[in-house]
């Protein structure tokens, strides 16, 4: 608890939640993550899952339980999760966590959230039925809005009145990444005073039958899929509610794409560049946490951190929590801030958060731990 | 060559940021590939409506749409296999090389200058979905085809965009915001550049008509028999649309160091949430984001000289909005088209094409006409410039996008001048 708390300069991060397969309250990610407690568990055998007997999911989200019956009968579990997150930031108990705390009005605010494509079970389903009816347009018109990919943040922001700017970024393993530097750039430009800047992943049989597909290798995954949202709440330099001490600046986000060469190499590139623009040593670099993404992609991530930041701690999350597809980078940073909360000499430290997917895409955060954000 | 991009310690503040310049298009569309059959379409109001071939529509009583007919990806791409790409990635690639080369650049005076690709859609790869299900029908989940299940991250609609051009130092994102999509990524390129976070930017919409697109506005009702009537009293709906319209962007000093055309200048933007119904826009927080994106360019409401609007011709869209115009800009509001009349509604594609119209409409002097027109919704009260498009000078032109989740975005372009 020693950094100064910045006036202006970088974006910072006031606070944050996770849903994840540890559970709802951001207490179960950081307990789960703090006793290393795997969550894999056996599919029921009796629902379509798909291809995997095995699953990372949200414990006991049964979404009209969660939320209610109201509005929620054609409610994919996307919308689900993200209005659920968003609703622990904007309604925590303590103030400090009211992501309104510093009196911007809900036209002032920003959701921008991470996806890979949606709910690809929203869209697929609604093609089938539309395929299986005896006419194609005998299909129900209140899934429609279920099938396009910005559903969950424009849900999010009716359920929970939220008027400012709201945004959706696809980017698969890249998408915590680049919402949070879409939600940075808002920032930069004025276009809002807070941003509720997340990633949201479902799983469900079809995207399990997708990624099942989609492997160049029949060797078995790594990890198995996983489901959740994390959402930060990132205010610019000096807004920071007065009193409250934030978890960590943004010092740099970069990102670039693999073109030709060794993967390493443009993941090294990557790393090097947003160093280089944070102003940070690579040995200076405390913590890190890769996506861990299977395949060249996932591989040249990891010897590019292990060659360039090989003394720092590891923090890798998706062996516990599973492939969490576009939530797995905000989930990264979640278990950065949340392994920072009980690390009191990483105040001042810097963390690399790095994701890599088999497009080519890479991308990477540095952020300064500041202490803060606490949650208890 | 582009001059060399500022470090983050060079970064203006936004308010006096750099300005942002128009210097390159790229269009695939259903009346026409490339910038002058666009053009050209524009101004005679050319239709592209005409019957869905890409996939079945048994069952349907009208099956209209504007589809994108000639379009040969191959002769797009010198590195990517159109075989590992989707539709709408194809036509995101094809038509950001097309804007590069109307640029008068090639991918080399690129490297080593950080650049943005900024891609909106609707869809992504919903096609390539929609396939996978068709063989998940007929032969189960096993039969899927691993190689369309690869092409379906929306994320590719940028990255694709990157490895063809074989640029590696650029953010590539994709803005899968439904309808406003364009603007919306061509709003995140104007900050970027606007910040001195990017020297040059690749931005625009793109998708592909699907199946899941027509049995959805079918089923809403939404849909026209056969022609597109924005604004008019007896409109029945939307046509589906296809294609993508990209813009090459940068900033003046680059522009002007290189000697570039420069087709007009992005001078402001605004988005916003109606934070209210699903589907159906909402006419206050349309008003607003359109004051926004004003304020946003420092310009008056009377100074605008015509509005692109989202215009779908569906029965809500065009009063709402038509009154969302009034409200902001009083009773006599300027002229406004849609250019979904011709090219239908090209969803994440449509504001980025309705985007590359405004600046054609500025640099060769016209403004678009409302093609289908018979008579104007005495609800709409606009002049929608009917069916025959008219000679003007439009110096600054609204483009308004408007989609499902309440997510509205507007840009303001204006005729570049040397002293804004």
């Amino acid at each position: 608890m020693t950094a100064p708390i910045p006036a202006d300069g970088h974006p910072v991060i006031t606070a944050w939640h996770a849903i994840s397969p540890f559970g709802k309250r951001r207490a179960d990610f950081v307990d789960g993550l703090r006793a290393g407690r795997a969550t894999a568990a056996a599919l029921d055998a009796a629902s379509d899952h798909g291809p995997d007997r095995h699953a990372c999911l949200v414990p006991d989200f049964d979404i009209p339980e969660v939320l209610g019956r109201k509005g929620t009968r054609a409610m994919d579990r996307i919308t689900g999760l993200a209005i659920v997150a968003i609703g622990q930031l904007l309604h925590a108990s303590g103030g400090s966590e009211t992501a309104g705390s510093a009196g911007e009005s809900r036209e002032d605010l920003a959701v921008v959230l991470g996806t890979t494509a949606g709910s690809v079970q929203s869209s697929m389903d609604f093609t089938r039925s539309s395929l299986l009816a005896e006419k194609p347009f005998y299909v129900d018109p209140g899934v429609v809005p279920n099938s396009v990919m910005n559903c969950a943040a424009g849900h999010a922001a009716i359920w929970h009145g939220i008027k400012g700017p709201n945004a959706t970024v696809a980017g698969g393993r890249l998408a915590g990444l680049l919402a949070l530097n879409y939600g940075r750039r808002l920032l930069n430009s004025g276009r809002a005073r807070a941003v509720l800047c997340g990633a949201v992943e479902e799983h469900s049989s079809a995207r399990a039958w997708l990624e099942h597909h989609s492997r160049a290798d029949p060797a078995p995954r790594d990890t198995v899929l996983g489901e959740g949202c994390a959402v930060l709440v990132i205010r610019p330099p000096g807004l920071a509610v007065a009193g409250e001490r934030p978890a960590a600046e943004i010092l740099a986000v970069d990102s670039r794409v693999h073109i030709d060469g060794e993967p390493r190499e443009t993941a090294a590139a990557c790393v090097a560049h947003a160093l280089k623009r944070a102003g940070v040593r690579a040995e200076e670099v405390w913590a890190v946490a890769p996506g861990g993404a299977s395949g060249p992609a996932g591989q040249g991530e990891h010897r590019a951190l292990e060659a360039m930041c090989g003394g720092a701690i590891w923090i890798r999350c998706a062996s516990l929590i599973g492939d969490t597809g576009a939530a797995s980078a905000m989930f990264q940073i979640a278990a950065v801030l949340s392994t920072a909360d009980r690390a009191p000499d990483s105040a001042g430290r810097v963390a690399v958060v790095t994701a890599a997917e088999r497009d080519g895409t890479v991308a990477c955060a540095v952020l300064r731990l500041l202490g803060g954000g606490s949650f208890e | 060559m582009l001059t060399a991009v500022a470090d983050d310690s060079e970064q203006l503040p936004a308010s006096a940021g750099r300005r942002v310049v128009v210097t390159g298009l790229g269009v695939i569309s259903s009346v026409g590939v490339g910038v002058a059959e666009f053009l050209s379409g524009l101004r005679a109001g050319r239709s592209g409506a005409k019957p869905i071939t890409g996939f079945p529509t048994d069952g349907y009583d009208h099956a209209i749409a504007c589809e994108v007919v000639d379009f040969d990806p191959a002769r797009w791409m010198a590195h990517l296999d159109p075989a590992e790409l989707g539709r709408a990635s194809q036509f995101s690639v094809a038509a950001a090389g097309m804007a590069l080369e109307d640029a008068g650049l090639t991918a080399p005076d690129l490297l080593g200058r950080h650049g943005l690709i900024s891609i909106g859609t609707t869809n992504g790869e919903t096609r390539e979905l929609d396939r996978l299900v068709e063989q998940e029908v007929t032969g189960g989940p096993e039969r899927m085809d691993p190689a369309i299940a690869r092409r379906v991250n929306a994320g590719r609609l940028s990255a694709a965009v990157a490895r063809e051009l074989g640029l590696t130092d650029v953010e590539a994102v994709t803005i899968p915001t439904a309808c406003a999509a364009g603007n919306y990524a061509i709003g995140n390129a104007f900050d970027a550049i606007r910040a001195g976070e990017a020297a040059f930017a690749v931005c625009g919409g793109a998708d592909a008509l699907c199946r899941k697109t027509i049995a959805g506005f079918y089923r809403l009702g939404a849909m026209a028999p056969d022609r597109c009537q924005p604004f008019d009293k007896n409109r029945q709906g939307m046509l589906a649309g296809e294609g993508a319209g990209v813009m090459l962007l940068e900033d003046l000093a680059s522009a002007r160091a290189r000697g570039a055309r420069i087709y007009a200048e992005i001078i402001g933007f605004a988005l916003n949430c109606d934070a209210d119904h699903p589907v159906a826009p909402n006419q206050d927080s349309v008003a607003r984001c359109m004051e926004l994106a004003l304020h946003n360019a420092g310009v008056k409401p009377d100074q605008v000289d015509f509005i692109s609007a989202h215009g779908t011709a569906t029965r809500a869209n065009d009063v709402v909005e038509a009154r969302a115009i009034r409200q902001v800009f009083g009773p006599a509001p300027p002229r406004t088209v849609s250019v979904k009349s011709m090219l239908g509604h090209a969803l994440g594609a449509a504001s980025a094409l309705a985007a590359i119209g405004c600046a054609l409409a500025i640099t060769e002097g016209f403004i678009p006409p409302t093609i289908n027109h018979v008579e104007t919704d005495p609800e709409c009260e606009i002049d929608c410039v009917p069916n025959t498009a008219i000679e003007a000078s439009p110096r600054i032109v609204q483009n308004n996008a408007l989609a499902f989740g309440g997510n509205n975005a507007v840009l303001i372009l204006s005729k570049f001048e040397e002293h804004a």
